[in-house]
């Protein structure tokens, strides 16, 4: 056992973190983080994030060099989201582009598809969305209802597309559709590379809960498509899809190391807060409650740790992560619930009538998202019990 | 990084597996509670001779000189099978104390037999109606010449061939003037073995009437008992997690074939939710542990700072985890589950039995807040003060 990084990756470490220190953009470090609310400004000020990471030659670090990456270890990589998560960084608004698409291009994308798409993602030129879930399918991907129907050397595409982030903001989806009928469930779904800034698309926000703007409906009447545009074989998505998802081998580092930067705060937070005269983290029931989330984010934690030296020795990621996406998606909404219960009455609170930092109730409002989005708790479940424990498949499926 | 058990642990662990199914599993307990102690004799000597009872002991003593993470392949598969005996107490407890504050005479007298597995050691703290805190000591151990003589009862004590005594040597408070003393079997002590509902142990409550030790038998400096004893805990509650995670891997592996095997409305029970995802969140719970418990190991090998932080998050999810796991064992197998023919209830009786033994969870949280410094004075930040 060994938890020290070696040189290089200290180095590694240092090199980006004077980095940061120097090209954060301005008010970020003083501790003033707010992003633009107005919703261009927003889109503005985080392509510029990504055109400076960019410049610095830190946008892409696991991408090959021939692509401008750096060839990043695994270890390099959760480096990296350790230090974004520190210094807490703005969101990267293309991290669809980044981690999923253009690398999934680069292993199965044409070469023209590679020479339009994989620099542009990289600069923040382009900004990516997924165009996955419908109104009628989310869990099962496979009921999928939007079409693509050839014309000549054309798709045209019709159907609607639902939670899709950053869609307000973004100039391409990879986007899911039915191309055939078939009796197996995962044929006849085939990827594209929508543009979507055509006339067929048309994006509308929807209001999260938390009062965000982040996710969107998307329609798409007689939306266009070109052959150059689909992604591996027609009707053949699924093996793309899955291809994908491998691709994000280090996705969960920044949710595990923000969990564990959350609960520095939720510390902090019960030290400085008194209710009747008793501060919070020296009220025993409060402490023993704490300490017991501590222990349990504790192993969470080092459970993401055993499972990336597991991915180290083999080289590749097992269904393990689906335990670390489980693990942290929950202990994030448990959290946020705590953080604002201890709080008495105190916890309902908003804004500035917030004690001490609104951004627990805005934190837990959004935890909400957590364990919905990128496949629900139940259906990380199932995939744990039938790919790790060997339990039987449910039927349908 | 490399955030896992060495090769040569694993197969070290390897070799336990083949030798514990060999013996029959958790026959072995089962002989044991039908008041048969061959078997478990037997077994004994074959961990001994396989090199389990010599890991912790320095080689100038007959041990192999390896820590506390070597240890863990050793507890994690006597405790998938709930092997009886106290080798945690002995090869995580007192090995540790005598290694680090032993006299050279001590060293010699327990450590070579401890190395061969002649010798057990355990732990006689609580007594009758009192609780671990350290103002419950009433035993007492007053000085006569070179001697001590020791008189008191302890409750609830593993039986043993040595007991560490914590006894009053002088007044005091919060653990001040207590000393662990050696105590051999001897003339004066009586035995009554207890009922308990974990009955793979043997647990003993102990009399001492006027008995007379040298005071060469403290172990660490007089009246300073208390300190010494936490340590040893540190290392105690990092092996009983790893004893704990091996019961509760074998809990994980029992529901999961279970579950495929056991048809009901046409179908495997494991197909239903409701019972797929129980075992799911068993096996969170498993993992969970089990990463604590590395750590915990790792910790106290090592000296972390953060050690006691680990070490009590170990102690305190795994105890919580191993009773909630062996519940819904018996649940998934259902009228099965409630018999005395299949393991479940030994698991629990086991999970029972360890939720209070040497301390609480409720004190091992406290242990947690301690060592992470959690007090309103620590706050850089003004106070915010409300209500
Ligand atoms: C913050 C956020 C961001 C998102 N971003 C995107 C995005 O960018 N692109 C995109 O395409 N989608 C996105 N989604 C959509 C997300 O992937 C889906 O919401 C999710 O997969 C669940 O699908 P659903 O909403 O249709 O719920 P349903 O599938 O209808 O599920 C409803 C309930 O039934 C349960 N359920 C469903 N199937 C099973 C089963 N087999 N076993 C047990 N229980 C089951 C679910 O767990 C859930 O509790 C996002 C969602 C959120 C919350």
């Amino acid at each position: 056992m060994n938890f020290t990084f070696t040189k290089q990756e200290e180095a590694f470490r240092l090199e980006l973190r004077s980095w940061l220190e120097e090209n954060l953009p301005d008010g970020w470090k003083a501790g003033n983080r707010e992003l633009p609310r107005d919703k261009g400004e927003y889109s503005k000020f985080l392509r510029q994030w990504q055109r400076t990471l960019y410049e610095g030659g830190w946008a892409a670090i696991s991408w090959p060099k021939a692509y401008g990456g750096r060839e990043a270890t695994l270890m390099e990589e959760i480096i990296y989201h350790q230090e974004m998560v520190r210094i807490q960084s703005p969101p990267l608004v293309n991290y669809v582009g980044i981690h999923m698409v253009a690398p999934t291009l680069m292993q199965m994308g044409t070469e023209e598809q590679k020479r339009n798409f994989i620099e542009k993602i990289l600069t923040g030129e382009h900004v990516w969305s997924q165009g996955y879930s419908e109104p009628n399918a989310g869990s099962d991907l496979t009921a999928i209802e939007t079409t693509a129907v050839k014309d000549g050397g054309k798709w045209v595409i019709n159907g609607q597309k639902v939670w899709t982030s950053f869609a307000h903001v973004s100039d391409f989806c990879f986007l899911l559709a039915k191309t055939g009928q078939s009796e197996k469930k995962h044929e006849g779904i085939t990827v594209f590379l929508l543009d979507m800034n055509q006339p067929g698309v048309e994006t509308r926000p929807i209001i999260q809960m938390d009062g965000k703007q982040e996710f969107n409906e998307v329609y798409l009447t007689d939306a266009i498509a070109y052959d150059s545009d689909v992604v591996g074989e027609v009707g053949k998505g699924w093996a793309v899809l899955i291809a994908l998802m491998l691709h994000e081998r280090s996705g969960i580092a920044a949710q595990v190391f923000t969990l564990e930067r959350q609960f520095d705060d939720l510390v902090e937070m019960a030290k400085q807060v008194k209710i009747d005269g008793v501060p919070l983290v020296e009220d025993p029931i409060v402490r023993n409650k704490m300490a017991g989330l501590y222990a349990r984010i504790r192993g969470a934690l080092l459970t993401y740790y055993r499972n990336i030296t597991h991915t180290l020795k083999n080289g590749r990621p097992g269904p393990e992560s689906s335990l670390d996406k489980l693990l942290v998606s929950e202990l994030t909404k448990e959290l946020f619930e705590f953080a604002i219960a201890i709080q008495d009455h105190h916890g309902v609170m908003t804004e500035e009538d917030a004690i001490s930092n609104k951004s627990w109730q805005e934190g837990y409002l959004s935890s909400f998202g957590v364990t919905i989005g990128g496949g629900t708790s139940e259906v990380q479940r199932n995939t744990i019990g039938e790919r790790i424990l060997g339990l039987p498949k449910d039927l349908g499926r | 990084m490399d955030f896992s058990l060495s090769e040569d642990q694993e197969m070290f662990r390897g070799t336990l597996r083949k030798y514990l199914n060999h013996v029959g599993g958790t026959d072995v307990a089962r002989e044991f509670i039908k008041g048969n102690t061959t078997l478990v004799d037997e077994v004994s000597t074959g961990l001994a001779e396989l090199g389990s009872t010599a890991i912790p002991v320095s080689e100038e003593y007959d041990g192999l000189g390896l820590g506390p993470l070597d240890l863990v392949p050793f507890f994690e598969e006597s405790g998938r099978v709930l092997v009886p005996g106290v080798q945690a107490e002995t090869l995580a407890l007192a090995v540790p104390l005598l290694e680090k504050y032993g006299t050279e005479e001590q060293k010699k007298k327990y450590l070579p037999g401890i190395a061969s597995g002649s010798i057990t050691v355990t732990l006689a703290w609580l007594e009758a109606g009192k609780s671990y805190g350290p103002d419950e000591i009433t035993c007492l151990a007053r000085q006569e010449g070179d001697d001590l003589i020791l008189d008191g009862v302890k409750m609830l004590v593993p039986h043993g061939d040595v007991y560490l005594v914590l006894a009053k040597t002088a007044e005091g408070i919060g653990g001040e003037g207590l000393s662990l003393i050696l105590v051999d079997q001897t003339e004066g002590i009586t035995t009554r073995r207890l009922n308990v509902l974990d009955e793979t142990q043997y647990v003993v409550e102990l009399t001492m009437d006027q008995v007379k030790v040298p005071k060469s038998q403290v172990l660490g400096a007089v009246g300073q008992g208390w300190d010494v004893l936490q340590e040893g805990l540190l290392s105690f509650n990092a092996a009983l997690s790893a004893m704990m995670v091996g019961a509760m891997d074998e809990i994980v592996s029992m529901a999961a074939e279970y579950s495929k095997i056991r048809i009901q409305f046409n179908q495997p029970i494991g197909r239903f939710q409701a019972i797929k995802h129980r075992i799911v969140n068993m096996k969170l719970d498993l993992e969970t542990a089990r990463s604590l418990s590395y750590y915990a190991n790792w910790a106290v090998e090592n000296q972390t700072a953060d050690r006691e932080a680990a070490v009590y998050s170990a102690r305190s999810f795994t105890t919580e985890a191993f009773a909630r796991l062996a519940a819904d064992n018996i649940q998934i197998h259902g009228g099965i589950g409630f018999t005395e023919e299949i393991d479940c209830h030994l698991f629990l009786k086991r999970a029972r039995y360890y939720q209070n033994y040497l301390g609480s969870v409720r004190k091992s949280r406290e242990r947690i807040a301690e060592g992470l410094d959690w007090s309103a004075k620590k706050s850089e930040r003004d106070v915010v003060s409300i209500g």
